[in-house]
């Protein structure tokens, strides 16, 4: 036991994770700064990035020096505070609409920052806290419904934002924990079937209250073509379908080598929307070519291979579960984010963790790498921490 | 009280984790294979594709020339203002137009909904747009989609509506002219020939499209310009004819409608003339009336000028009456006559007739009269072309239609009649020399009128009947018999030049119809065509005290239900003929009074000599 006292400090820090991190930092300060760089204010909004990077440092640091076990038993505070961040918006004189979407704070009209970004890492929180009483074995309808039910309530809350993209992620993030926290697997059928059955009832519903009545009622129809883009690329040839379309042509004619940072012709002529948030990749990739979306893709594989290890280390079943909430969030905003950009996936608004321009967005990456460093730093078998 | 090797029992489900994490990214790097390395190549053009914009540029037209090297068409630059085909329902945008460039809504309206060309091209609203215009409607090009301004080159007409039925006109490429352009390739919104010259040349005067090669950013707004290729401008085309004749020319037939006018036919409205020359088949002069102005085409013409131009009252002054209108040739068909009763041996020139006023060899009650009712005594081959007797017309009509054949046709064909002379202009009609198989299949549902008779090759001696011609055969009908019996093939394209003015191509006269008729028949027939313009001829009046000696017909062509057409044709000078004038004034009355004054000032203008005016009276058929 006293040759465990004796090592370093530093050795508690789980390097590997800081490293790749920092790398993915870097990677998307640059690509910020290279997507940014011919819009008018671009300085600017280089500069608010570089501050969310700051700010995100300081929550790192504080949540890897606080105890993430002092989390787990409040279940009931989280949930409501879980809740208080998704509706926030909704409170009159403190949300702003933004591309349709009431998701942001506000305050005397001064956009502070998306509360949906925090409330991901509060869902994990609530979650883990839940799924851990469980002791890695849930196969109890009551538990499962309790759990849905826990679920239920920040994922319904943001689909009436309406937020599809992080509801999305509310999913995935559930289905990682629950795979970890030891949901039977006939659970995730059964889950799965009725959530599928479910969106079916709820498009059926909708063509026929549309068909009866004569109007768009529950989805609108061009919230559907948005969706289906990725499908059919003339749905929405002017939005969702001409965003696409750049998209790929901005990844496709990167080739192999790419044309070179600040070479993006997509970007610098404006044919690519939003060049710095959601379609940051598109500008990698056509500037570095696939051979830097390799080194990218290798970064986001040593990151989630880094919380894989922390998470299989966890000297409990909570640090486990928070670590399994955040690989199950990164790595459905990897594949949503650039799946979009490449017609594998339905286009909806996710950044890409690390890279995309956004401060709420940042901050709550960064949190996440702090919880996991928390729980690295306490794992099992390390005394006195 | 810790969880004895948890870790242990969640291994599979870590795995099945990882195994997500490496399918996702997995999945991910496959498609990225695919399009940046598989497929890059097709990305990379597309992506070309989207930052340039290739502008094409119009090539200036090809000038037309006169055979004086005077330019009769030629172009200069100016800006015109297109709007997109779907933007005519537009109002408030063509409310915005019309003021940006000053002219009446209307005007804008009627042209943006211009539906005589194809539907998607875009029109013109307007040309010769003033650069204030051109820089608002730049400006603020958000107020103005679907409207463009183009530089383009437009056609000036020097010399005004001079020879506008030989030069044609343009106008924006139809869906058929970009479909069978062959090796031009058009766009929509370019200028192509319509008619006459402009047409007939178009291969020659179309140049070829210049390209700009732009970089553009999404919203279309050019950053810079990547390549340029200069527009090839089109050949210029020089033609035969002279300027200063065709002026003469229009003159002289305007003057004859007048002089129709001022001794009692009213109706005149409508002729044609033209000069050739009879050794090389070059026309000189071609004047139609009425005629328009080539100019009120450009830049898209109104649907209200189009109407004028194309309505029944107008008298379809788009037409031009030398190679399309189709008359009967009347007197001036008795010289085709005359050499083809020498040529078949009907009669010689010693031939002679009493002619008694009435004629009744097809029996009493088939009896014809002569013009002149008192009779004109005994008349021999000189005398009756010099007085356009009928009688010895219907004479000699009558032995042909006894001889059984339709050598009287055959011989008409031979000089040209009935068929097209193949002149490089677009558009000539046929004519028509009647003959047993023609009556039966045009009659073909009225059995009673299917036979040929006797009365029907007499009419044709006298050029009546069914008989019509087209004042470009009759023209070089006589032009054939004063060239030695060779029908040149009448052109107006003398030829094409270069860049540096040179010709590139040159035209060589062609014989349209050798008809081998004998020399001694041609000259017994120019002899009594001399006697017509001379003492006691149908045309002495007209050519009295002209020092060139002429040869030449009148004629008065009877045309039921309205005023007699007025012909003169001949040829000058005489003894050495070099070329031929045919004029026609429809419902214009006698040819030696009408037609001959107007060949008269013609055949002044081609042999350099003062030209008058003079009056004269005819009251011959």
């Amino acid at each position: 036991m006293t040759r465990v006292n004796e090592r370093p400090r530093l050795w508690f820090v789980n390097w590997p994770l800081v490293v790749v991190s920092i790398l993915l930092l870097a990677a998307g300060s640059v690509m910020v700064q290279s997507a940014t760089s011919g819009m008018t204010g671009g300085s600017a909004l280089f500069q608010r990035q570089l501050l969310g990077i700051g700010l995100g440092g300081v929550f790192m640091i504080g949540a890897w020096a606080f105890d993430y076990r002092k989390f787990q038993g409040w279940t009931g505070p989280l949930l409501i505070l879980d809740a208080l961040l998704i509706l926030s918006p909704k409170i009159p004189g403190l949300g702003s609409t933004v591309n349709g979407a009431t998701s942001w704070l506000a305050i005397g009209g001064i956009r502070l920052f998306q509360p949906s970004e925090p409330a991901k890492i509060v869902t994990i929180l609530v979650l883990a806290s839940v799924i851990a009483s469980h002791k890695g074995s849930i196969d109890k309808p009551s538990d499962v419904f309790k759990l849905v039910g826990i679920l239920a309530v920040p994922l319904g809350l943001i689909l009436v934002q309406p937020d599809l993209g992080t509801g999305m992620v509310f999913v995935a993030i559930a289905a990682g924990m629950l795979l970890i926290g030891g949901l039977k697997p006939r659970w995730f059928a059964i889950l799965g079937i009725s959530a599928a059955l479910l969106v079916g009832a709820l498009f059926g519903l909708n063509s026929v209250l549309d068909k009866a009545l004569g109007k768009d009622v529950l989805i609108k129809q061009y919230q559907i073509d948005r969706l289906m883009v990725f499908v059919d690329e003339t749905r929405d040839p002017l939005g969702a379908g001409y965003n696409l379309k750049q998209a790929k042509i901005a990844i496709g004619s990167g080739e192999f080598s790419g044309k070179g940072l600040g070479s993006s012709t997509q970007t610098n002529l404006r044919f690519l929307p939003n060049p710095h948030t959601d379609f940051i990749f598109a500008v990698t990739a056509e500037e570095f070519g696939f051979f830097g979306v390799i080194v990218l893709l290798g970064l986001y594989l040593a990151l989630l291979v880094a919380s894989l290890s922390i998470s299989a280390s966890s000297r409990d079943l909570f640090g486990s579960l928070i670590a399994a909430g955040l690989i199950a969030m990164w790595i459905f905003q990897v594949l949503e984010n650039i799946g979009m950009q490449i017609g594998l996936m339905p286009i909806t608004g996710i950044p890409l963790p690390f890279m995309s321009f956004g401060s709420s967005f940042m901050v709550t990456n960064m949190f996440g790498i702090g919880l996991l460093l928390s729980v690295w730093t306490r794992r099992q078998g390390i005394p006195g921490i | 009280m810790r969880l004895p090797n948890y870790q242990q029992q969640l291994k599979g489900r870590y795995a099945a984790l990882g195994v997500v994490v490496i399918v996702v990214l997995g999945l991910l790097l496959a498609r990225l294979w695919s399009m940046q390395v598989l497929n890059g190549v097709a990305y990379a053009k597309q992506a070309d594709k989207n930052l340039t914009r290739e502008v094409t540029t119009a090539a200036p037209r090809g000038r037309i020339l006169d055979s004086q090297g005077k330019e009769l068409v030629t172009n200069r630059a100016t800006m015109a203002v297109y709007v997109d085909a779907s933007a005519k329902g537009d109002s408030a945008l063509l409310g915005r137009l019309a003021t940006a460039l000053n002219i009446p809504l209307a005007d804008v309206v009627s042209r943006a909904s211009d539906v005589r060309e194809q539907a998607l091209a875009p029109r013109i609203v307007a040309v010769d747009v003033p650069m204030a215009a051109v820089a608002y409607i730049s400006e603020n090009s958000v107020l103005f989609p679907g409207v463009e301004v183009r530089a383009q080159p437009v056609r000036v007409y020097p010399m005004g509506m001079l020879a506008a039925h030989v030069l044609g006109y343009i106008g924006e490429a139809s869906q058929s002219d970009i479909a069978n352009a062959g090796s031009t390739a058009y766009q929509y919104g370019d200028l192509v020939g319509k008619s006459g010259a402009e047409v007939q040349f178009e291969n020659v005067l179309q140049g070829v499209r210049g390209s700009n090669v732009y970089q553009v950013d999404a919203t279309g707004k050019i950053q810079s310009l990547i390549k340029q290729v200069d527009a090839v401008a089109g050949k210029d085309v020089q033609l035969t004819i002279d300027s200063a004749v065709q002026a003469v020319t229009e003159q002289a037939l305007a003057q004859a409608i007048d002089d129709a006018h001022k001794s009692g036919f009213p109706a005149a409205k409508a002729g044609a003339a033209v000069a050739i020359n009879v050794k090389t088949g070059e026309i000189i002069s071609m004047a139609s009336l009425p005629t328009y102005d080539p100019s009120l085409f450009l830049g898209g013409i109104s649907e209200k000028n189009w109407t004028a131009l194309t309505s029944k009252d107008s008298n379809y002054p788009l037409t031009n009456r030398v190679i399309m209108g189709q008359y009967p040739a009347a007197s001036t068909f008795k010289a085709v006559v005359g050499l083809a009763g020498l040529e078949d041996k009907m009669l010689n020139t010693g031939t002679t007739y009493n002619c008694k006023g009435v004629w009744t060899e097809m029996g009493e009650q088939w009896k014809k009269y002569c013009w002149n009712h008192a009779g004109h005594g005994v008349e021999s081959f000189t005398t009756a072309i010099r007085d356009s007797c009928d009688i010895y017309f219907y004479h000699l009509g009558y032995l042909f239609y006894n001889d059984g054949g339709e050598k009287l046709q055959a011989f008409a064909r031979k000089f040209g009649f009935g068929q097209k002379s193949g002149i490089d202009l677009p558009g000539e009609a046929v004519g028509r020399v009647p003959d047993a198989a023609w009556k039966a299949a045009y009659n073909q549902n009225y059995p009673e009128y299917q036979g040929w008779n006797p009365g029907d090759t007499v009419n044709l001696a006298i050029g009546q009947g069914d008989l019509l011609v087209t004042p470009l055969q009759l023209v070089n009908a006589y032009a054939g018999i004063a060239n030695g019996g060779k029908v040149m093939k009448p052109h107006i394209l003398k030829a094409v030049l270069g860049a540096d003015g040179k010709a590139v191509y040159e035209y060589k006269p062609e014989v349209a119809f050798d008809t081998g008729t004998s020399a001694e028949n041609l000259a017994a027939m120019k002899a009594a065509l001399v006697s017509v313009t001379r003492s006691g001829g149908t045309a002495y009046d007209a050519f009295k005290g002209f020092p060139v000696t002429v040869a030449g017909k009148t004629g008065t062509a009877e045309v039921a239900g309205i005023d007699d057409y007025a012909w003169f044709v001949g040829f000058a000078p005489a003894d050495n003929p070099t070329y031929a004038v045919a004029v026609l004034v429809e419902q214009g009355g006698h040819g030696g009074s009408i037609a001959g004054p107007a060949a008269r000032q013609i055949f002044a203008a081609l042999l350099n000599l003062k030209i008058e005016h003079v009056t004269a009276t005819d009251v011959s058929r």
